[in-house]
């Protein structure tokens, strides 16, 4: 799935062989099945597929949420089939940056707090954490909106928030689940711009998850899913 | 921002739910301060007994006399400093016959030395000590019954029949909470002389001062061996066991109070339960976007319980803050002129206040443990609520 060019880096992310099941009741449903991926380091690349077809479960594996039911999941190096739940935790602060479809930012928080929230697990003293989260602001274009709450700033804005916090702690991985599925097609374009310039100004390998085809139009790998296999 | 303060934004998340619980919770609040007043008010005599002062009464029950020649054999008993003695007497003023208070008959000199809290002006204590027939009134009873120096008062007496003229000497106060302050005391001697032959020099109890209160036990044990060999044998106690075993009669409502007590803090629970349910439910999915950024279980915990404690603790500040103007200026007030006898001193007490503060803090705090423990334990992906 990786272009040739890609495919002389580093892998950053590598699935070997992964299925997923879950159970309901009696019922057993496999949502990836024997499943393999590799992304080299640096690269965008989406993940399409109708509903059902396990790209989230996927982003989940990636990420670290979730463990798969069997096979090989290596992402940044680390082998997250061995980590405990303690370890995983910490394998996201250290190494993922989230971006969710509904923005999920913390309304009682401002932007600049939202931001500066994954540094609060780090032993950085406050005022390096606010200077951390203004510039992570000031990457997205909001530094004028640091005082703001959620509900003061529109869609596009939340999400652009949302992305500083995923940026905040210098992850080596964005993904993104649906994060322009809310959004209006000009503000979906910024957040799409975004995440390019992440990827390609900032190094950030971004793994993102969609069911639309302009957004996926930006990555430059896109792996369709479908019944838990690439196709 | 740190750990902290992110658990206790949440509190006014939804401002008219806060607010209605704090206000519920409050009230119930104020409920348990003024029964927990209650209690303490009436138990005022208890905590604040002196501990240098023996009570000695019949071996078999408080209703049952002492001869008035053992006042003279506890004096003389090593370790006694001085000894006074009284009559419940049982007086109603027919003017105001729904109205309770002690009537005593003591020795007014002796009475004066072993209660030093009592505060009597010197020109008033001289002219009861000179007047037979006089008597001096708690100011508490005084402002009651609308008595002033010079008045004259009759009272029907329930214990010792008869109508008893009385003329009021003086209007006392109390240097301590040990004393009531709404008694009427009056000469022994003026009850003892009217009395008939067979009912003379007869004492209810005794009251002793102790030169040690370290050795009050010691001089009690003595004087109840003293009288061991005699027809009637007494039991000595410190005057706080005394006033515990005069409680006892109000055993029952004491106990009633304690239940309702119980049942406004069960109250409180639910309240704080209620509330936090609500939030943790609403708020699930936030808690997966936490443990999404590398919050851990026990980070999830700490957030639901410092925002209960937060809020348990606003709730006690805001009940106490209403309860201190409704007892302290209001209620409490009018008690003490009104019910004097059965609530000498309704102010609240620190202990009552910490214990408010308290129970508030832990009882929200304990109203959230289950909804905390079920949310730190689910996995981020249930909590984010994608399977998909």
């Amino acid at each position: 799935m990786s272009s040739p060019e890609e495919s002389a880096a580093a892998p950053m992310v590598e699935l070997t062989n992964v299925t997923k099941t879950f159970h309901r009741g009696a019922e057993t449903l496999t949502v990836l099945d024997g499943l393999s991926l590799s992304i080299a380091e640096g690269s965008f690349e989406a993940l399409m597929g109708p509903s059902g077809s396990g790209k989230s479960t996927l982003l989940n594996l990636v990420a670290g949420l979730d463990r798969a039911t069997s096979g090989g999941v290596r992402v940044a190096g680390q082998d997250l089939t061995a980590m405990t739940d303690g370890d995983l935790a910490a394998f996201r602060a250290r190494y993922i940056g989230f971006i969710f479809q509904s923005y999920n930012l913390m309304p009682v928080l401002t932007a600049l707090e939202n931001v500066e929230l994954p540094l609060l697990l780090t032993k950085l003293p406050s005022a390096d954490r606010k200077r951390r989260a203004a510039t992570a602001l000031r990457v997205v274009g909001l530094e004028d909106r640091a005082d703001h709450y959620p509900r003061q700033l529109s869609g596009g804005q939340e999400q652009r928030v949302a992305i500083a916090r995923a940026l905040v702690n210098d992850p080596k991985i964005i993904v993104a689940d649906e994060p322009t599925g809310d959004l209006d097609r000009k503000s979906a374009d910024q957040i799409l711009a975004l995440l390019e310039k992440l990827n390609k100004d900032f190094k950030k390998t971004v793994v993102m998850v969609t069911h639309d085809p302009e957004a996926a139009s930006h990555a430059r790998v896109t792996h369709h899913l479908n019944k838990g296999a690439f196709q | 921002m740190n750990l902290a303060s992110l658990a206790t934004r949440n509190v006014g998340r939804n401002r008219f739910r806060t607010t209605l619980t704090l206000l519920g919770v409050a009230v119930a609040v104020v409920a348990f301060v003024m029964l927990r007043t209650v209690i303490s008010s009436m138990e005022v005599a208890v905590t604040h007994a002196a501990h240098d002062r023996i009570g000695i009464r019949h071996k078999v029950s408080f209703v049952m006399q002492l001869p008035r020649r053992y006042i003279d054999t506890v004096r003389q008993t090593p370790g006694v400093h001085s000894a006074t003695w009284a009559n419940w007497f049982g007086g109603k003023d027919p003017r105001n016959p729904r109205e309770f208070f002690p009537t005593l008959a003591v020795d007014p000199a002796s009475f004066l030395d072993v209660y030093d809290e009592v505060a009597v002006s010197p020109a008033d204590r001289e002219r009861w000590l000179a007047d037979r027939q006089g008597a001096i009134v708690g100011d508490q009873l005084a402002r009651l019954l609308r008595l002033r120096v010079g008045d004259t008062i009759t009272l029907s007496g329930t214990i010792y029949p008869g109508n008893w003229v009385f003329h009021v000497s003086g209007i006392y106060t109390a240097t301590r909470r040990s004393m009531d302050r709404s008694e009427f005391l009056f000469h022994w001697d003026y009850l003892n002389n009217a009395l008939p032959e067979r009912r003379r020099d007869q004492i209810g109890w005794i009251i002793a001062r102790v030169d040690d209160p370290s050795r009050a036990s010691g001089v009690s044990a003595a004087i109840d061996r003293t009288f061991d060999v005699q027809d009637i044998q007494t039991l000595s106690m410190s005057e706080r066991s005394m006033n515990l075993s005069f409680m006892g009669m109000m055993s029952g409502l004491l106990a009633a109070i304690n239940a309702i007590s119980g049942i406004i803090l069960l109250i409180l629970l639910m309240l704080f339960g209620n509330t936090m349910s609500m939030g943790v439910r609403e708020r699930t999915q936030e808690y997966g976007v936490l443990r999404a950024l590398g919050f851990l279980p026990k980070h999830i915990a700490g957030f639901i319980l410092g925002e209960a404690a937060a809020l348990g603790l606003a709730a006690g500040v805001l009940g106490l803050a209403l309860s201190y103007p409704l007892v302290q200026y209001g209620l409490g007030r009018w008690l003490e002129e009104n019910m004097g006898s059965l609530v000498p001193y309704f102010r609240i007490e620190t202990s009552t206040a910490a214990q408010a503060l308290g129970f508030s803090l832990l009882l929200g705090v304990a109203s959230a443990l289950i909804p905390a423990v079920r949310a730190s334990r689910l996995t981020v992906t249930d909590a984010l609520r994608r399977i998909d």
